[in-house]
C-alpha cells in the first residue's frame, strides 16, 4: 500500500493497448467488425505470457510492484478488448452501414474433413465434405453481452489489482489468478462472438474449466477444492446435455453454423421441413446446458459454494461472464421459435418449461437468501433469483413468439436482456463492494489481532475460525466505509427495483408481460407469474436485510471500529459502476433499450420513445397489468424493506456520521419499530432454508448411492488394468533400456564384435533373399 | 584427375565455386597466420626481398580470433554461393556431377559447419589478451593462462579441420563414382575423428576419439573390401554403369550381393544404424558440443547421401522388391528401438541427443525401406525421398540448435549431466525456451518442422502400403493380416515416437521446473545466442507456413534431379 500517486503511474503500460483500436481505425483504416477477432486473440496471447513470466520472475520486486504479478498485462489486454467492443458498439448505434440484422466476418476454415460413407461392401469418400470454420457473428444480442462482459471484466480486473495484490495469502500466486482470469474472459468473449454452435460450445467449456480453476484458487483449503469440484461437475451435467442438443441440431440442419441454421430454421438439411417434436428435444437439451451454467433449479447447487473463490472471481462469475452464458444461449434460440420469421410452430411447451424453471428458481433462491448470514452467499442467491427472472421473461417471450404475438414477444425478450444488463452492472458492483467490506474487515481483524498479541501472552489463541464474510460481526459500517455503503445501497436498490433506478425498468417489464401471457394467452403461465411477483417483494426484504445488517445499527463487534476504506484501486471501479447503476438504467430505458434489444426491426431513437416507455411502465392501458405493476412497486419498495427494517434496522451509534442519503436511510430504517424473530428463526422452515431446502443433501445421498460406487469401480479398473498396463510398459521400457545400455560396454573391441555380428546378419539376410 | 585441371574454365569454376572457396579458405588459414616480415637475400646480391612467410608476424594478423573469422566467413560465403547457384548443374571431370541435389547438401553441410564455427567462439574461445603466466601466479591461475595460450595456438588446427570436413562432405555429395565417393567420405571422416579427439587434455575426449577412429577405420576397411568385390564383379565403379549391370542381372551375383552388404556396413556406421552405432554415443559425449552437432547433422546427412546413392541408384531394381528391403527394414526397426530405449535412462544430455540421433536414423531408414518395397510408383518414391532429405535439412536447425545450447553450458565446464540443465529457464528463459522448441521438434510435435518431416515420412510409408490391405475386410484384424509388412514400419515409428516423448519432455521438465545449482548467467556470447534463437524460429517457420512450403519445393526439385540421375 504505497503512495497512491505512484500507483497511478503503474497504469502507463495500459496506454499502448488503448491506442490499438484508434490506430487501427485511423491509420490502418480497418472496420470495427474486422477488428473484432482481436477481442479474443489479444488476451489469448497475453494469458500464456502471464503464466510463463510469472513462473520465471516470481518473487522479483519489479514483477511484483511494477507489473503487479501480471495484473497490469491482464488489465491491458482487457482494456484493448473493451475499447474494440466500444468501437463496434459505436458503429452499431450510429448505424454504420456494416450492420444489418447481424454481421458476419468471413470465417476461415479450421478443420476440413472428408465424410466416409458405406456403400455396399465398400467404404467410400463421399463427394461432399464438411468444414468447420472460425468466424465472428455480431448482432444486437452479441453486442449487449460483449459490452457487459468486456466492461465488467476490465473493471473487475482493475479491482483485483487492489484486492488480490494487497493480500499476503496471494503473494507469488497472483500470476496464476491473472492468467486464469484472462482465460475466463477469453471464454466469455469467444462464446459471445462465435459464429457457430461448435465454437460456442468450445468457449463454453473453457469457461467451465476456468471456473473450476478459479473457484479452487485456494486449492489447499478443503472447502475450496470441494466447491471447485462441485461447480465443475454440476455444470458438466448440463454440458453433456448441451452436447447432445448440439448433435440433434446437427442432425436436423446438417451444420452448426448460425448462418446456415438461422437463415431458415424451419428448413432442415436437404430442404426437409423441421419437425417441431425433434427440435423440441434439441432445444430442451440446450436449455439444460443453460440451466447448469446459469445455476437454475435443479442444477443450482454449485453457485453458493462458488463463493469459495476470491471475491473478484465471484464478481466475474456472477456478473460478467459465466452465468450470463446460459442466458445468451437461450436468447440465441429466439429464431427457432419466432414464427413471425421462419420459426417452427408448436414449441409452446418448451417456452413454458423455461418460464416454469425460471419462476421456481426465483422464488426458491429468494427464500433461501432470507436466512443467509454470509454477505457473499446472500448475493449468490440473489444472483440465482435475478437470473431466474430473466429466464422467466425469456420463457414468456418465447411463448409469445411461438403463438405469433411477436410485438409482445420482442418486448419481453428486450426487457429480459435489459434486465441482464442492469443485473450485471449492479451485481458486479455489489460483489466488488462486498469484496471491499470483506477485505477491510479482514485487515481490521489482522490489525486487532496484532494489537491483542502485543498486549497479551495468550499465544495459543489463533483466530482460525474468524470469518470476515459473516454479517453478524459487522453493523454500523456505513460510517466507516462511505463509498462502499453508498455503492452497495445503489446496487441493492437496482436489484430490488426501486422506481427509476436501473433494474426497475426491466423487472417491471418482465413481471407485467409474464402476467400478460398468463391472462391473455396461456393459463399455465399463472404459476411463474405468481412466483415472480412474490419474489419481487422477497427481493426487497433480503437485499434490505443484507444492507442493514452490514451497514446500519450499532457495531456488532470491536473489529468494526478499526475498519478503514484504505486500499487503493478498489474505490474507483465502485464509483464508476455506481454511476452506471444509478443513471444508466434510467437513461437507457428512456432511449428505448428494451425495444432496441429485442426487436430486430426497431431502429429509431426518439423523444416519442421516452414518453412511450414511461407510459408503458407506470400506466399501461390494460387495467390488469396496471394493477400488477403497482402491486410490484408496492411490495418491492415498501413491504419487503419495511419488514427487513423492523428486524434489522437501527441507528448508527451516536457521534459518527455517514453520507447524507445513507444516514437518512439508516434513520428511516429505525423508525418502523422492531420485531423479534428468534422464534421464527428456530422454526423448521428456517432450518430447511438454512440447509438450502435439502437439495445438496439429496444430491449427495443420490451420488453416494450411485455414482460413487461406480467411480470406485472405474478407479479400480483404471488403477489395476489401465495403469497396470502402462506401468508395465514403463518398467519394461526402463529395464529394456538398462539391458540395451549394458551392450554398450565402452570397449572398442566389443563394438567391433557387434559390427561383425551385424555384418554377418546382413549376409545371411541378403543370402536368404537372393537364394 | 588431370582432366579437372585442364578443363577448368569459367563455367566449371562457377559450378564448384563453394568447394573452391572452402579450398581457398584452407590455404588461407595455413598462410595467413604465418604472414610476417621475413625477407630473403637474393643470392650473390645484397638485395633483400620480402617473402612474407615467417619472421615477425604482422600485428594485424597476430590475432587468435582470425582462424575462426576466416572459417566463419568462408563457410558463410560457401553457403551463399551454393544458394545462388542452386539451379546450375553439369559434370566436373569424370566423377563429379553438380546438380540441385548435391548443391542442396552443400547448403546443409555448410550451414551445420557454420553454426559449429559460431559456437566454437564460446566453446573454444580465442583470447587475444592471453598472457604468459608469471612466477607469482598461483597454480590454478597459471594453469588457466597456459590453457588460454594453448587454446589460442590450436585455433588454426581446429578450423582447418572444420573446413576439410566441409570440403570432403561437399565433394562427396557430387560424386558419381563409388571410389570418388569413398575417398571424399574418408576425407571428411578422418577430419572428424580428429575433431572428436580435439580436446585431448580431457580423458573422455581422447578416449572417444580413439574409439571412434578404431571402429570407424575397421568399418571403412570393410566398406573398401566390399567396393573391391563390386569392382571385381563389374569392372567399373561408375554408379550409372553399376546400376545398369545390376538391373541386367537375372540371378543376383554373390560378389555383388556381398559387396553391397559390406558397403551397407560402412555407410550404416556413418548414419549410426544399429548395430554399428555403438561408438556413436561415446563419440558425441566425448566431442565438444559443436562437433557433436556436426556429427549428428552434417555427418549423418553425408551417410544418407551415400546410402541413397547405393540403395536407390545402384541397387534399385526397375520393378519389384529390392533385395535389401528386409535388411533395411530390420535394421531400421532395431535402430529406432535401440536408440529410444537407450536414451530413456541416460543421464547425460549429450548421450540422450546421440541416442535420439540414432533413433532418427532409424526413422529415415524405415522410409528408405518403403521405397525399396517396390510398391511405390515413381511419384510416391520421390515423395518419400523428399521427406527423408527434408528431415535431414531441418535436423540442422533443431538437432544442431540443441547442441548449440549444450555448448553454452559446456563453455562453463558443464553440460554432461542432466542436473546441468536444471533450472535453465531461470538462468536464461530465451535459451531454455529455444531448447524446449528443439526438443518438441525432435519429438515431432506440431507445428514444428520435426513434425512435418516425420508426418511426411509416415505418410509416405502408409501411402505405399495401406492400399495393400483388403478394402472389403470386415474387421481391422483381418485388414491387418492382409496388409503389406511395410505398413508395420509406420506403426513402429509411431510407437517409438511415443516412447521418445518421455526423454524429450524430461529435458523440458528439468529446465523449467527444477531449481538451478547456480544463478549465474550463461556465458556471454551474443552471436551464439542469436544463432540459437534463429534456429528456434526457423524450426517453427519451416514447420508451418510459406517458408516450409518453399523449402519443401526446393527439396522436392533436388530429389527430382537425384531420381533422374
Amino acid at each position: 500500500m504505497s503512495d497512491t500517486k505512484n500507483e497511478w503511474e503503474l497504469l502507463v503500460p495500459i496506454i499502448p493497448f488503448l491506442l490499438v483500436a484508434p490506430s487501427l481505425k485511423f491509420l490502418a483504416g480497418w472496420e470495427s467488425v474486422e477488428a473484432a477477432f482481436l477481442i479474443v486473440v489479444v488476451p489469448l496471447l497475453i494469458f500464456p505470457a502471464i503464466l510463463v513470466l510469472g513462473q520465471l520472475y516470481n518473487g522479483n520486486e519489479t514483477w511484483k510492484n511494477r507489473y503487479k504479478e501480471g495484473g497490469i498485462f491482464a488489465l491491458g489486454s482487457l482494456a484493448l478488448s473493451l475499447s474494440i467492443a466500444i468501437w463496434i458498439l459505436y458503429d452499431y448505434i450510429v448505424g454504420s452501414a456494416h450492420f444489418e440484422a447481424h454481421s458476419v466476418v468471413d470465417p476461415f476454415s479450421w478443420l476440413t474433413f472428408d465424410v466416409i460413407e458405406q456403400t455396399g461392401a465398400q467404404w467410400e469418400v463421399s463427394t461432399g465434405f464438411t468444414d468447420i470454420g472460425v468466424g465472428v457473428w455480431i448482432d444486437s444480442v452479441t453486442l449487449m453481452l460483449l459490452f457487459v462482459a468486456t466492461f465488467l471484466c476490465f473493471l473487475i480486473c482493475w479491482f483485483s489489482l487492489g484486492y488480490m495484490n494487497t493480500d499476503k495469502i496471494n503473494e507469488d500466486s497472483n500470476h496464476r489468478f491473472y492468467g486464469e482470469f484472462v482465460l475466463f474472459a477469453i471464454g466469455m468473449f469467444g462464446m459471445v462472438l462465435a459464429d457457430n454452435f461448435l465454437w460456442l460450445f468450445i468457449f463454453w467449456e473453457i469457461m467451465g474449466l476456468c471456473s473450476y480453476l478459479l473457484i479452487g484458487f485456494y486449492y489447499w483449503k478443503d472447502s475450496a477444492a470441494y466447491a471447485a469440484k462441485k461447480a465443475f461437475l454440476t455444470t458438466r451435467v448440463g454440458d453433456v446435455f448441451l452436447m447432445v442438443g448440439l448433435l440433434i441440431l446437427y442432425d436436423i440442419y446438417g451444420s452448426l453454423d448460425f448462418a446456415v441454421i438461422f437463415d431458415d430454421p424451419s428448413t432442415g438439411v436437404g430442404g426437409m421441413m423441421v419437425e417441431s417434436s425433434e427440435l423440441f428435444w434439441a432445444l430442451l437439451m440446450l436449455f439444460i446446458g443453460a440451466v447448469g451454467k446459469s445455476a437454475q433449479f435443479p442444477l443450482h447447487v454449485w453457485l453458493p459454494d462458488a463463493m469459495e473463490g476470491p471475491t473478484p472471481v465471484s464478481a466475474l462469475i456472477h456478473a460478467a461472464t459465466m452465468v450470463n452464458a446460459g442466458l445468451y444461449l437461450v436468447v440465441r434460440m429466439v429464431p427457432f421459435v419466432d414464427i413471425h420469421v421462419n420459426g417452427v410452430a408448436g414449441l409452446e411447451n418448451f417456452a413454458l418449461i423455461v418460464a416454469w424453471i425460471g419462476g421456481i428458481t426465483a422464488f426458491m433462491a429468494a427464500a433461501i437468501a432470507f436466512v443467509q448470514n454470509d454477505i457473499k452467499k446472500v448475493l449468490a442467491y440473489s444472483t440465482m433469483s435475478q437470473l431466474a427472472y430473466i429466464f422467466t421473461g425469456l420463457g414468456a417471450g418465447l411463448l409469445f413468439l411461438n403463438i405469433g404475438e411477436h410485438h409482445a414477444g420482442y418486448f419481453v425478450i428486450g426487457a429480459s436482456m435489459f434486465h441482464l444488463f442492469n443485473h450485471a452492472m449492479a451485481k458486479g458492483m455489489l460483489f466488488m463492494a462486498s469484496g471491499s467490506v470483506i477485505h477491510e474487515v479482514h485487515h481490521a481483524h489482522d490489525h486487532v489481532r496484532e494489537l491483542s498479541d502485543k498486549y497479551s501472552t495468550n499465544e495459543g489463541d489463533d483466530h482460525g475460525d474468524f470469518d470476515p464474510q459473516d454479517m453478524r460481526i459487522m453493523g454500523g459500517l456505513a460510517a466507516r466505509m462511505p463509498v462502499t455503503a453508498t455503492a452497495m445501497m445503489l446496487g441493492s436498490m437496482s436489484i430490488i427495483g426501486i422506481p427509476l433506478i436501473g433494474g426497475f425498468w426491466s423487472k417491471e417489464g418482465i413481471i407485467a408481460e409474464t402476467w400478460a401471457a398468463c391472462l391473455h394467452e396461456e393459463p399455465l403461465m399463472f404459476v411463474p407469474a405468481l412466483l415472480v411477483l412474490a419474489t419481487a417483494g422477497m427481493t426487497g426484504f433480503y437485499m434490505t436485510r443484507m444492507w442493514l445488517m452490514t451497514f446500519a445499527g450499532p457495531p456488532k463487534s470491536e473489529i468494526v471500529g478499526h475498519v478503514h476504506e484504505a486500499t487503493p484501486w478498489i474505490k474507483e471501479p465502485l464509483i464508476i459502476l455506481s454511476v452506471i447503476t444509478a443513471l444508466g438504467g434510467f437513461a437507457l430505458a428512456l432511449f428505448g433499450a428494451v425495444e432496441y434489444l429485442g426487436d430486430p426491426e426497431y431502429d429509431h431513437l426518439s423523444f416519442h420513445g421516452i414518453l412511450y416507455t414511461l407510459e408503458h411502465a407506470f400506466l399501461p392501458e390494460d387495467t390488469n397489468l396496471r394493477l400488477v405493476g403497482w402491486t410490484t412497486i408496492l411490495i418491492a419498495m415498501v413491504i419487503g424493506p419495511v419488514m427487513a427494517s423492523r428486524i434489522h434496522g437501527g441507528r448508527l451509534i451516536d457521534g459518527v456520521e455517514a453520507s447524507p442519503l445513507v444516514s437518512w436511510l439508516v434513520d428511516l430504517s429505525s423508525r418502523f419499530g422492531s420485531q423479534d424473530v428468534s422464534e421464527l428463526a428456530d422454526s423448521q422452515l428456517a432450518e430447511a432454508l438454512q440447509r438450502r431446502l435439502y437439495f445438496d443433501d439429496l444430491y449427495e445421498i443420490t451420488l453416494a448411492k450411485t455414482a460413487i460406487p461406480l467411480a470406485g469401480l472405474s478407479a479400480w479398473f483404471d488403477k489395476n488394468v489401465i495403469d497396470g498396463v502402462i506401468k508395465q510398459i514403463e518398467s519394461n521400457s526402463a529395464s529394456g533400456s538398462v539391458q540395451v545400455r549394458r551392450i554398450t560396454t565402452g570397449s572398442a573391441r566389443d563394438y567391433i564384435l557387434m559390427a561383425a555380428v551385424g555384418m554377418l546378419s546382413i549376409f545371411a539376410l541378403l543370402w536368404g533373399v537372393s537364394a | 584427375m588431370s582432366s579437372i585441371i585442364t578443363d577448368m574454365d569459367l563455367a566449371t569454376t562457377q559450378l564448384i565455386l563453394p568447394e573452391l572457396l572452402l579450398l581457398g579458405g584452407i590455404i588461407a588459414m595455413i598462410l595467413v597466420p604465418n604472414l610476417g616480415d621475413a625477407t630473403m637475400r637474393i643470392p650473390l646480391t645484397r638485395v633483400r626481398i620480402p617473402i612474407l612467410i615467417g619472421g615477425t608476424r604482422f600485428a594485424s594478423i597476430n590475432n587468435p580470433k582470425l582462424p575462426n573469422q576466416i572459417a566463419t566467413t568462408v563457410l558463410a560465403l560457401a553457403f551463399l554461393t551454393s544458394f545462388l547457384f542452386l539451379g546450375e548443374h553439369g559434370e566436373v571431370g569424370n566423377s563429379l556431377q553438380v546438380d540441385e541435389f548435391s548443391r542442396l547438401f552443400t547448403l546443409l553441410f555448410t550451414a551445420a559447419l557454420f553454426l559449429a564455427s559460431v559456437a566454437t567462439t564460446a566453446r573454444l574461445p580465442a583470447r587475444p589478451r592471453a598472457s604468459v603466466p608469471l612466477d607469482t601466479d598461483s597454480t590454478t591461475h597459471s594453469d588457466a593462462k597456459v590453457n588460454a595460450l594453448i587454446d589460442n595456438r590450436r585455433q588454426v588446427d581446429f578450423h582447418i579441420l572444420l573446413l576439410t570436413t566441409g570440403l570432403g562432405m561437399s565433394l562427396m555429395a557430387m560424386a558419381t563414382n563409388l571410389f570418388m565417393l569413398f575417398v571424399c567420405l574418408e576425407l571428411a571422416s578422418l577430419s572428424s575423428y580428429i575433431l572428436v579427439a580435439f580436446h585431448k587434455e580431457t580423458d573422455v575426449g581422447g578416449e572417444a576419439g580413439m574409439k571412434y577412429f578404431i571402429v570407424g577405420s575397421v568399418v571403412s576397411a570393410v566398406g573398401i573390401y566390399g567396393m573391391s568385390l563390386l569392382y571385381l564383379w563389374n569392372g567399373s565403379l561408375d554408379m550409372a554403369n553399376l546400376a545398369a549391370s545390376w538391373k541386367g542381372m537375372e540371378v543376383i551375383d554373390p560378389f555383388a550381393a556381398i559387396g553391397v552388404g559390406l558397403m551397407l556396413v560402412a555407410f550404416g556406421f556413418k548414419v549410426g544404424a544399429a548395430p554399428f552405432h555403438l561408438a556413436v554415443p561415446d563419440a558425441y559425449a566425448g566431442a565438444s558440443s559443436p562437433i557433436a552437432g556436426v556429427l549428428a547433422t552434417a555427418s549423418k546427412a553425408m551417410g544418407f547421401v551415400a546410402l541413397m546413392r547405393l540403395l536407390l541408384v545402384v541397387t534399385m531394381p526397375s520393378a519389384g522388391q529390392a533385395s535389401w528391403l528386409l535388411v533395411l527394414a530390420l535394421v531400421a526397426v532395431v535402430t529406432m528401438t535401440w536408440g529410444n530405449l537407450a536414451a530413456l535412462t541416460s543421464d547425460n544430455p549429450k548421450r540422450v541427443l546421440a541416442y535420439s540421433s540414432v533413433a532418427h536414423a532409424g526413422y529415415m531408414l524405415a522410409a528408405l525401406a518403403a521405397i525399396g518395397s517396390g510398391l511405390a510408383d515413381s511419384d510416391t518414391s520421390a515423395l518419400i525421398a523428399t521427406a527423408v532429405v527434408f528431415h535431414l535439412c531441418v535436423l540442422v536447425l533443431f538437432k544442431m540448435g540443441a547442441f548449440l545450447v549444450l555448448s553454452m553450458l559446456e563453455a562453463e565446464g558443464r553440460g554432461h549431466r542432466m542436473e546441468d540443465l536444471h533450472g535453465l529457464a531461470r538462468r536464461d528463459p530465451v535459451i531454455a525456451t529455444s531448447m524446449f522448441v528443439f526438443m518438441l521438434s525432435l519429438a515431432g510435435v506440431p507445428p514444428l518442422s520435426g513434425f512435418l518431416s516425420k508426418l511426411l515420412m509416415i505418410n509416405g510409408i502408409v501411402n505405399v502400403s495401406a492400399g495393400t490391405g483388403s478394402a472389403s475386410a470386415a474387421t481391422a484384424l483381418s485388414w491387418a493380416q492382409g496388409v503389406d509388412p511395410v505398413f508395420w514400419l509406420a506403426i513402429a515409428i509411431v510407437l517409438n515416437s511415443a516412447l521418445s516423448l518421455f526423454y524429450y519432455l524430461r529435458i523440458g521438465l528439468v529446465m523449467f521446473f527444477e531449481s538451478p545449482d547456480t544463478e549465474n548467467p550463461l556465458v556471454h556470447s551474443p552471436s551464439l545466442k542469436m544463432a540459437i534463437i534463429a534456429c528456434a524460429v526457423l524450426t517453427l517457420l519451416f514447420g508451418i507456413g510459406p517458408l516450409s512450403d518453399s523449402l519443401l519445393d526446393m527439396v522436392g526439385s533436388a530429389v527430382d534431379s537425384f531420381m533422374r540421375s
